[in-house]
């Protein structure tokens, strides 16, 4: 039986539409922001929009428009516009380039052990083995600490009369006499990268052994038959598979590490002497002095630095999304 | 309810929340009660246990005033402190140190009390270094203090009659002679727990003092009589030589960054046999599973080639922001916390020097370790009371300026003299632009 027909007979049946030449024109990718939809929208998108208004983009524009003005919180009753005043300060200012070198080792010194040792560790991981799970909790546990907890902890294990550091060193028959870790600034920069590096690794394990267990087996397994042994592998499948996530992890750890004052706050200050300052490190000290012009001319200044990094960024993550697409 | 109205009521309630961020400071309740925000600067656990039991002893007897007491690590307190003040909000009384009390002042941040306080029964009970120091030049009450720090030497009576010597060392150049003697690195002994980091300015200085302690302005430490800073002075470059010889011949080579718990830590564990500090150690060093009470005690402060020693004194109290609008009742607490038992529970579990006459009879404050605090406030002419000018508006940057160069003459990047010369040319700068 006809399904559009009925006992009572027959129904005139619309015609399909006509097929015409020119297709249709796509669907805009874009909501329609229009009318009551278009309201309701915005009311519901309101409370997001005024909350980072509020908590992002005023702390912003307060804090570029402090760099420019007088603003001592230890005397408030003149915060007048002083210009560039606070750059020129900044700039003119010896510890400024100590913390740039700094800045340099700290990242630089700190990135390129994380990435090796988590690179290892996620490769070791990925393996099928028992207790694999107990180990992967294991090495994910320091990323669930405090960043300045970190640094107060090992600022003990580094102390030269009772530290653990030294006492192994002398157990072992390393060194005879204490090391004084955090007094002299030369060992002082070291031992915060080794805090940081060892802080730091569980985020490369993290993301790249997620990135490694997205490779499938058959691809190792075509490997295997065509007889590449394990050097191979690693440079000829694996890295290839994972370089987009490699890449990323390691600009944004970057941006991180750049960003990351906790440590070094926490086992030696900046000290000695401001030896092991960083960018943010030194800001916040500036900040501590109450002098938030000078600090927020800072905050700009390294702002600036990261817009670099975050260009790199974004161009990687939209030529992966492109490729995705 | 249609759309628009969902929407508008949405934009409504947001906006509510958002300024309902902004509101805070004392609350009062339909009943009534009123809800105090205090915050304490100076925070550690023990310290903040007592201070919840007087503020429960106070709601007892003022049934329609609680007190939220807010407790913010010691660190980055008085930031936090500063940033609700200058918002104007979330505060009623909070701890105010000497150190911060000028630049809060300056800006306006906290009430000036001595009206409500002018018929305070209180006063009468106080010492008169506690009224002296509850009024600034301009007699404003902005705190009324709960005690007072000021520096002794805790040493080890073990480890210095071992090394031969009869007593305590009484002057800087025997406290060099007796801790040179005792320090032996090969067996993680020390002689003097060296202060480099956080704060190293506060000893070097009070070296400095000591020894120009004849012609000392009273009412600024960091003034000679003739009106020049005290770092002009020829015999601050003795003194800072002698100080510096402790650190290259008598402490441990990493007290380069020691501050306050590496101090008292390698004192406590019997690491170092001298300790240069506050008496709040006294409690903390009694509870050391390492060394036993008869291993230590305390001397007075060091004194100079003119047999005197200057001791800084340093404070920290009571006090309102201005933007409270609960003034009544915050005060009503800080006059609890300034008299009678309360202020004298909180003096004694905090090891501070009271700020009540009537600690003078007391039996607590004559034995142990506090003996030396008797001997100095019995003896003020060899004692000498200064006034340092902690208020200034510059304070927090002298800090950081001075320790930092502390740490290069340690380091060997400036010498003593360069240092002297550079502090003089500061706070005769900073004195001429006031």
């Amino acid at each position: 039986m006809n399904p559009t027909t009925t006992d009572a007979g027959p129904r005139q049946v619309a015609p399909p539409p006509a097929k015409t030449s020119t297709p249709a024109p796509p669907r805009s990718r874009r909501p329609v922001f229009t009318g009551r939809r278009g309201l309701s929208i915005a009311a519901f998108m309101a409370p997001a929009a005024v909350f980072v208004a509020i908590f992002v983009y005023y702390p912003m524009v307060a804090g570029g428009q402090m760099a420019f003005r007088n603003w001592n919180l230890n005397d408030l009753t003149d915060t007048s516009w002083v210009g560039l005043k606070n750059f020129r300060e900044i700039l003119a200012d010896p510890v400024f380039y100590t913390v740039l070198d700094n800045t340099a080792v700290w990242v630089v010194g700190s990135i390129v052990p994380q990435f090796v040792i988590g690179f290892a560790i996620a490769l070791w991981l990925r393996r099928r083995f028992r207790f694999r799970g107990l180990y992967q909790a294991l090495i994910f546990f320091p990323w669930a600490i405090s960043g300045f907890l970190i640094g107060i902890l090992f600022r003990w294990m580094f102390n030269s009369e009772f530290g653990v550091v030294n006492d192994l060193l002398e157990k072992a028959h390393l060194i005879d006499t204490p090391i004084p870790w955090l007094a002299d600034p030369k060992t002082a920069m070291t031992a915060v990268v080794i805090a940081n590096i060892w802080y730091g690794v569980t985020f490369f394990t993290i993301m790249i052994l997620a990135a490694l267990q997205s490779i499938p087996d058959e691809i190792y397994e075509a490997g295997a038959i065509d007889g590449a042994g394990k050097v191979r592998t690693l440079f000829q499948i694996t890295i290839p598979s994972i370089r987009g996530t490699l890449a990323l992890t390691v600009l944004l750890r970057v941006i991180w590490i750049f960003n990351f004052p906790d440590i070094i706050f926490g086992m030696t200050g900046g000290g000695p002497s401001n030896e092991t300052h960083i960018v943010t490190t030194w800001m916040i000290s500036i900040t501590q002095q109450g002098d938030y012009g000078k600090a927020s001319a800072l905050g700009l200044i390294v702002v600036a630095m990261l817009m670099v990094f975050s260009v790199f960024y974004l161009t990687a993550t939209r030529e992966r999304n492109g490729k995705a697409s | 309810m249609n759309r628009r109205r969902a929407a508008v009521a949405l934009g409504l309630a947001t906006a509510l929340s958002v300024s309902g961020c902004a509101v805070g400071g004392g609350s009062g309740a339909s009943d009534g009660t009123v809800t105090l925000h205090m915050v304490e600067s100076l925070t550690n656990p023990a310290r903040t246990a007592v201070l919840k039991t007087l503020i429960d002893r106070f709601e007892k007897q003022n049934p329609k005033i609680k007190v939220d007491l807010i407790s913010p690590p010691t660190d980055t307190a008085d930031q936090k402190i500063q940033q609700m003040l200058q918002s104007g909000s979330g505060i009623d009384t909070m701890e105010v140190r000497d150190i911060t009390a000028g630049p809060w002042s300056t800006n306006g941040w906290i009430y000036d009390m001595s009206k409500d306080l002018k018929d305070w029964s209180g006063w009468d009970a106080l010492t008169d270094n506690a009224v002296k120091y509850s009024k600034d030049a301009k007699n404003r009450t902005y705190y009324i203090p709960y005690g007072f720090y000021g520096l002794s030497l805790y040493y080890r009576t073990d480890l210095v009659s071992k090394a031969g010597f009869t007593g305590a060392p009484t002057s800087w150049d025997e406290l060099l002679t007796q801790a040179t003697a005792i320090q032996n690195p090969a067996k993680r002994q020390y002689g003097y727990a060296f202060r480099g980091g956080t704060n190293a300015n506060s000893n070097a200085v009070a070296v400095i003092e000591a020894y120009v302690a004849d012609k000392i302005d009273r009412e600024n430490g960091f003034k000679l009589t003739s009106g020049k800073t005290i770092f002009s002075a020829p015999e601050a470059l003795t003194a800072l030589e002698t100080y510096f010889k402790l650190f290259k011949k008598a402490s441990p080579p990493s007290s380069v960054a020691w501050g306050y718990p590496e101090m008292v830590e390698g004192f406590s564990n019997g690491s170092t046999a001298f300790l240069l500090q506050d008496p709040e150690v006294i409690a903390t060093v009694g509870e050391s599973k390492t060394i036993t009470k008869k291993q230590w005690t305390t001397a007075p402060l060091l004194t100079g080639p003119s047999g005197k020693a200057v001791q800084p004194v340093a404070t920290a109290g009571w006090g309102i922001a201005s933007a409270s609008k609960h003034k009544a009742e915050a005060e009503k607490l800080i006059e609890f916390l300034s008299e009678g038992d309360a202020a004298s529970t909180f003096d004694k579990k905090n090891s501070l020097v009271p700020i009540l006459k009537s600690s003078a009879d007391d039996t607590f404050y004559k034995t142990g370790a506090w003996a030396s605090y008797v001997k100095m406030t019995e003896n003020p002419d060899t004692y000498i009371t200064v006034t340092q000018p902690r208020n200034s508006s510059w304070w927090t940057e002298w800090i950081q300026k001075s320790d930092s160069e502390i740490q290069k003459v340690l380091l060997g990047k400036m010498t003593p003299k360069q240092l002297l010369a550079d502090w003089n040319t500061y706070w005769t700068d900073k004195w001429k632009s006031q």
